[in-house]
């Protein structure tokens, strides 16, 4: 297999501090994971409902040394070994951001290495190009975690073409205020997962908003369940959490589902690659098998913010020579 | 020994080179660079590698790197801690932490024989300052209120030279309690990286992971 301008021998030290997980990896350039350490910091930014930016940049601080040589220990390699540093440089929280880039081109300064500034959102898109059986385009990527959710078009795996996208929420969001309204944890999604379970996803019939041809919306769905709980009074909601988690996850899932097949044959596209923390979920993992192409569904670590995924679209990517990115800067949104 | 400092506590940034024969290369911001929009992560790279050439010290034959901890601008303190704690990582170095309140005193004041009030823009209405006599630390550095700050200088008796954005932004409050403040344009309001190079020189080196910014205050998150 040999791809694009990235295609080189060589060892990748991957660096990703997007959100609130602290990431470093160690990829090659054929796409074999030689780590893939994360570091997460969702406890800590349970207790506020949500991440708080200026906590996790914090954090993010504290931990980015040891998680990168966690990384390069768990690969059984040193910096000297390294050929290319690659680094998130967006979408994301800023200050999270910076941390990882500063780190990252400060490493590759010392030794005149070459850097690629990653799109985060690439890294989901690409991150079943990773692993033992890799998937080749063309294909489509279903990515759905807690700020982002889209579909896109991968016919050369250094790029993509979104085809559809939420308009409001992301799904995870959508896990997170729902779980909240719940009365559950942050992280929203596996607990409504565990939750559902134990539930009837039939008993409510929330909406599946389907905006525009391929694109998404959740921001109506919450309100729903806002509603639900409302209509039935404390004690019965209580009682019925599992079935209103089961129903509300299941609209989701749903939602994903139908755009997803809807997608696949107005691109005309025979394999699906799912990404994102959602794609953790276990219904929606047990739905797109049902779609009737091949799927490729990466190990958890690699559908939740890592840097693996980082490095391996770093592959395909034309890097950056010293010192051209001395004054590379982060970027909350990617155009 | 040969020094790299750098310091990003202000929206200026500041690298130097102090090399084993004294000679200082310094990457030393305008003052004006104090009220312009921080751009610390496009401009601090740059500027290490520019001061590094400059002195013709290659890394392998630096004896440590320092930097200015804060108080300060948070983002830019981590940008300049991520950059430092990585550069003497991937150098084999220990790092020197260095207050940024007591490296911008050392400009303040040269003759050492005023009360020194360094006084960096906290935001949100508030200060970071601390206070020096010569080497001695009056006041640890601490957050206030402009108006707190100039209430417990009067309470002190002193009439301190004081520098820095935030004696700038809050000259008038100051002022009025005897606080005695440079022109904006002079250069005693930057923080120079050679004075973190000074101070270093003496400080004890610790290992890059354990050094973190001074932030003197908590998010503002609440717990649910």
């Amino acid at each position: 297999m040999a791809y694009g301008p990235g295609t080189r021998d060589g060892v990748i030290l991957a660096v990703e501090t997007s959100c609130d997980d602290t990431c470093a990896a160690v990829v090659t350039a054929g796409g074999e994971i030689r780590s893939n350490v994360i570091a997460s910091q969702g406890l800590l930014h349970s207790r506020y409902g949500g991440v708080v930016p200026e906590i996790a940049s914090r954090h993010h601080l504290e931990l980015v040394d040891a998680v990168t040589a966690d990384a390069l220990e768990a690969a059984g390699t040193g910096l000297e070994e390294i050929d290319t540093v690659a680094v998130t440089r967006g979408p994301g929280l800023i200050g999270a951001l910076l941390v990882g880039l500063s780190s990252a081109k400060a490493l590759a300064a010392v030794r005149r290495l070459p850097l690629v500034p990653v799109d985060h959102l690439h890294g989901h898109v690409v991150a079943s190009t990773l692993g033992p059986e890799p998937i080749e385009p063309p294909y489509l990527a279903l990515v759905a975690s807690g700020g982002h959710t889209f579909l896109a078009r991968v016919d050369v795996p250094e790029s993509y073409t979104v085809v559809g996208q939420t308009l409001d929420d992301a799904a995870g969001e959508a896990f997170d205020k729902g779980a909240r309204l719940l009365g559950l944890g942050y992280p929203g999604g596996p607990a409504i997962d565990r939750l559902a379970e134990k539930g009837d996803p039939e008993v409510f019939d929330f909406p599946r908003s389907a905006p525009g041809e391929l694109d998404f919306s959740f921001s109506g769905l919450k309100t729903a369940l806002l509603y639900a709980i409302r209509d039935l009074g404390e004690g019965e909601a209580d009682r019925r959490r599992p079935d209103l988690a089961a129903s509300y996850q299941r609209a989701i899932v749903d939602a994903l589902v139908s755009r997803t097949r809807a997608a696949l044959e107005r691109e005309g596209l025979r394999r699906l690659a799912i990404g994102g923390g959602v794609a953790a979920n276990s219904e929606l993992r047990a739905a797109v098998q049902a779609l009737g192409v091949p799927v490729w569904v990466p190990p958890l670590e690699l559908c939740t913010d890592n840097a693996a995924m980082i490095g391996g679209a770093a592959r395909f990517l034309r890097p950056l020579p010293y010192p051209d990115y001395l004054s590379l800067d982060a970027a909350a949104r990617i155009s | 020994m040969s020094l790299l400092g750098l310091d990003t506590s202000t929206a200026a940034v500041a690298a130097c080179v102090l090399r084993d024969d004294g000679e200082a290369f310094e990457f030393s911001p305008e003052p004006v660079a104090l009220r312009r929009r921080p751009a610390h992560a496009t401009e601090l790279m740059p500027a290490v590698v520019g001061v590094m050439e400059r002195s013709g010290v290659a890394w392998r034959e630096l004896d440590a790197i320092a930097v200015g901890v804060g108080p300060g601008s948070f983002t830019g303190l981590r940008i300049g801690l991520a950059t430092a704690r990585a550069l003497a990582v991937a150098n084999g170095l220990r790092l020197r932490p260095v207050s940024s309140l007591g490296a911008l005193a050392q400009g303040i004041d040269p003759s050492g024989t005023a009360v020194a009030l360094p006084v960096i823009d906290a935001k949100r209405g508030e200060v970071f300052a601390a206070a020096y006599e010569g080497e001695r630390v009056l006041w640890a550095p601490f957050a206030a209120r402009p108006k707190g700050l100039a209430e417990r200088v009067r309470k002190a008796g002193l009439a301190p030279l004081a520098a820095g954005d935030g004696s700038i932004r809050f000259r008038g409050v100051l002022e009025a309690a005897g606080i005695r403040i440079p022109p904006d344009e002079s250069g005693a309001h930057v923080v120079r990286a050679l004075h973190v190079c000074r101070l270093a020189a003496t400080a004890p080196g610790e290992p890059p992971e354990a050094v973190l910014p001074e932030y003197l205050r908590a998010p503002d998150a609440q717990p649910r």
